[in-house]
């Protein structure tokens, strides 16, 4: 008995001690870039590397800890479209999150609680889009966004990224397990289909409207591939573009590098930070999918 | 022409009796609430719909009109050329990037990217799961989920300077090692290239697919490893005989959108790419119809190759299907 304590107690610690490597495989390199972001490039690349700031590695007098952010803000030969760039990215991912959020419960709602003929159709071809990635259609889509006029406007950022099936595919499958009863009652109390739907049936579905607004927010201020193609002029420019363009002639100023990254990254570690159990609950959401 | 309409005219007439006819039949009453209910039905799935139809199945459709011509950015005038572009990606060197290296690259970055991540993954969940504490678990799923949230753009910015030839990699793999000052080419030899953009997507995902595997092993009821344990069963082996078998249908799943995920990766390859390291190795599908389509202006052989992107990604799905089925018959 005593010996299979001692053994259980072996394998408990070679858990941890596999767990903890794996931590810091995950944490270092974000711990770096923070770090990094307040160091001159000669102490980012000095051997061995040290992990506190310091100031005699500092090449030239003036500097300070944020002379990084500020090169990040300034950009490239200071033309300052930094904030413009945020500022697009939030404008894009928001209104991304929104009308995903509305569309898709208005989608799923119609699909969970409403008889019609062609309704089977109507899921299985939204379903069958699920079929189509993004990469493939980006050429096609693009020459569509050159018809409608949408190239370098917000238009042409938001709008093919305002619904997804997914999104549609979980507020359904959500909205299934919704008692009709609620909405018998207010239809027998003279409600309007759409107040039905807003009054009763959006404000009972936040678990599912946070995960997929989330989830919606967080792949457009990662995208970079469609801005790439849309946005052409440095004022409609996303963070993923600005980054990239930013990397491109500041390749030997890393702490400049870092700390336009970390820049990036406080609007999402904000949000991850206040409201992880819905991050975490979004990739747990696709387990359920075969349900 | 008068006979025509005059059919026309009979059709209608007879139209508007049966539906008469039919009135007559059905209460009246529960025929409106069904066609009213049919009526919202459409109103509330429209805009989708609409959507869905513009931006999904239009330009795929138009994708695949578009392989079959010779269209580019810059001239206005194009002509249909049949399977002209098709034959030239799959035989020709595409200015130095051939299709055949994009395919080679993307498929030697997927099955490197997923079988670590799917294994690795499932083996955390599981180490995760047996921990005593939920408090404790919670932690780790947060943390190893941190870099998800981070885009990966940002990602491959950090590793771009981890991996400087003077950098912390390099540092690592040196005292890891035993050796002093070697600098392993993280970004220039192309087998390390590859190895790097693995590395950073496995990164970025580990968490990712920790926390599915930890949906998918919270399903398995106690119990069962109760009575396994009643029954004088090691660990190790309810691990094998147990957890495995009944997370079949999970790992299914879970592998197979990683695979279809690796497929579409992009990101870290272009900025690789920016940040000076040679295209060839790691020109992935995606990033191959970017410089074709949008940097050359090839229009039509773009189209192609997403045209073959999307075959590769639909025969995937349809896999991803058909196993999903036959994983729903596993009943705990």
């Amino acid at each position: 008995m005593q010996k299979f304590v001692g053994k259980v107690r072996i394998s408990e610690i070679l858990i941890w001690i596999f767990l903890i490597i794996l931590t810091a495989f995950v944490v270092i390199p974000i711990l770096f870039m923070v770090v990094a972001s307040f160091m001159d490039a000669k102490q980012i690349l000095a051997m061995p590397f040290s992990w506190i700031p310091s100031k005699k590695y500092f090449t030239s007098a003036d500097r300070t800890f944020f002379t990084n952010f500020v090169k990040a803000i300034r950009g490239n030969n200071n033309q300052g479209t930094f904030p413009r760039n945020v500022l697009n990215s939030l404008i894009v991912a928001l209104s991304c999150a929104a009308t995903t959020v509305i569309l898709a419960s208005l989608c799923g709602y119609g699909l969970a609680k409403f008889k019609f003929r062609g309704r089977n159709f109507v899921f299985i071809s939204i379903m069958a889009t699920m079929m189509i990635p993004f990469e493939a259609i980006m050429i096609p889509l693009y020459m569509v966004t050159q018809g409608f006029h949408m190239i370098n406007t917000y238009w042409g950022l938001i709008v093919p990224f305002m619904v997804s099936a997914f999104g549609v595919f979980q507020m359904r499958q959500y909205l299934l397990t919704f008692p009709s009863e609620y909405l018998d009652a207010a239809r027998v109390d003279g409600l309007g289909e759409f107040r039905i739907f807003w009054r009763i049936v959006f404000p009972n579905c936040t678990p599912v409207i946070a995960t997929l607004g989330i989830l919606s927010f967080r792949n457009q201020w990662d995208n970079l591939l469609w801005p790439l193609l849309v946005a052409q002029s440095e004022t409609m420019k996303t963070i993923p573009q600005y980054i990239t363009k930013f990397a491109e002639e500041k390749l030997t100023d890393e702490g400049a590098m870092m700390a336009v990254a970390f820049l990036a990254s406080i609007p999402m570690f904000i949000l991850f930070f206040s409201l992880s159990r819905y991050f975490l609950g979004g990739a747990a959401v696709y387990e359920s999918r075969k349900g | 022409m008068a006979l025509m309409l005059k059919s026309k005219d009979k059709t209608v007439s007879t139209k508007t009796k049966e539906k008469a006819v039919s009135n007559e039949r059905i209460k009246p009453k529960r025929y409106s609430i069904e066609r009213k209910e049919a009526r919202w039905g459409f109103v509330f799935t429209i805009p989708c719909l609409v959507f869905f139809a513009i931006f999904a199945f239009y330009p795929i459709i138009y994708a695949f009109i578009t392989s079959l011509t010779d269209r580019r950015a810059i001239s206005r005038t194009w002509s249909f050329s049949g399977l002209e572009n098709y034959i030239y990606i799959f035989t020709k060197d595409n200015g130095g990037f051939p299709l055949s290296n994009s395919i080679r690259a993307t498929l030697v970055f997927t099955l490197g990217t997923f079988i670590p991540m799917i294994i690795i993954s499932l083996i955390v969940a599981v180490f995760l799961m047996q921990l005593r504490k939920n408090r404790q678990r919670a932690f780790f799923q947060f943390v190893y989920y941190t870099p998800a949230v981070l885009s990966s753009v940002v990602a491959a910015t950090i590793w771009m300077i981890l991996f400087d030839p003077r950098g912390l990699v390099n540092q690592f793999s040196n005292f890891v090692l035993g050796t002093s000052g070697v600098d392993y080419n993280w970004l220039v030899n192309s087998t390390m290239l590859q190895i790097s953009t693995m590395l950073v997507y496995f990164w970025k995902y580990i968490g990712y697919f920790v926390i599915l595997f930890i949906t998918g092993l919270a399903a398995i009821p106690p119990t069962i490893y109760e009575a396994a344990t009643v029954d004088g069963a090691s660990r190790w082996k309810s691990f094998w005989r147990i957890t495995l078998p009944l997370l079949k249908p999970t790992t299914v799943m879970v592998s197979i959108m990683a695979m279809l995920q690796c497929l579409k990766t992009f990101s870290t390859q272009y900025m690789f790419h920016q940040g000076g390291a040679a295209r060839r190795p790691i020109d992935v599908i995606t990033m191959n119809i970017y410089f074709t389509g949008i940097r050359n202006g090839r229009l039509g052989r773009a189209c192609a190759m997403s045209i073959v992107l999307f075959c590769i990604m639909l025969i995937l799905s349809y896999l991803q299907l058909a196993f999903t089925r036959s994983a729903e018959e596993v009943e705990y």
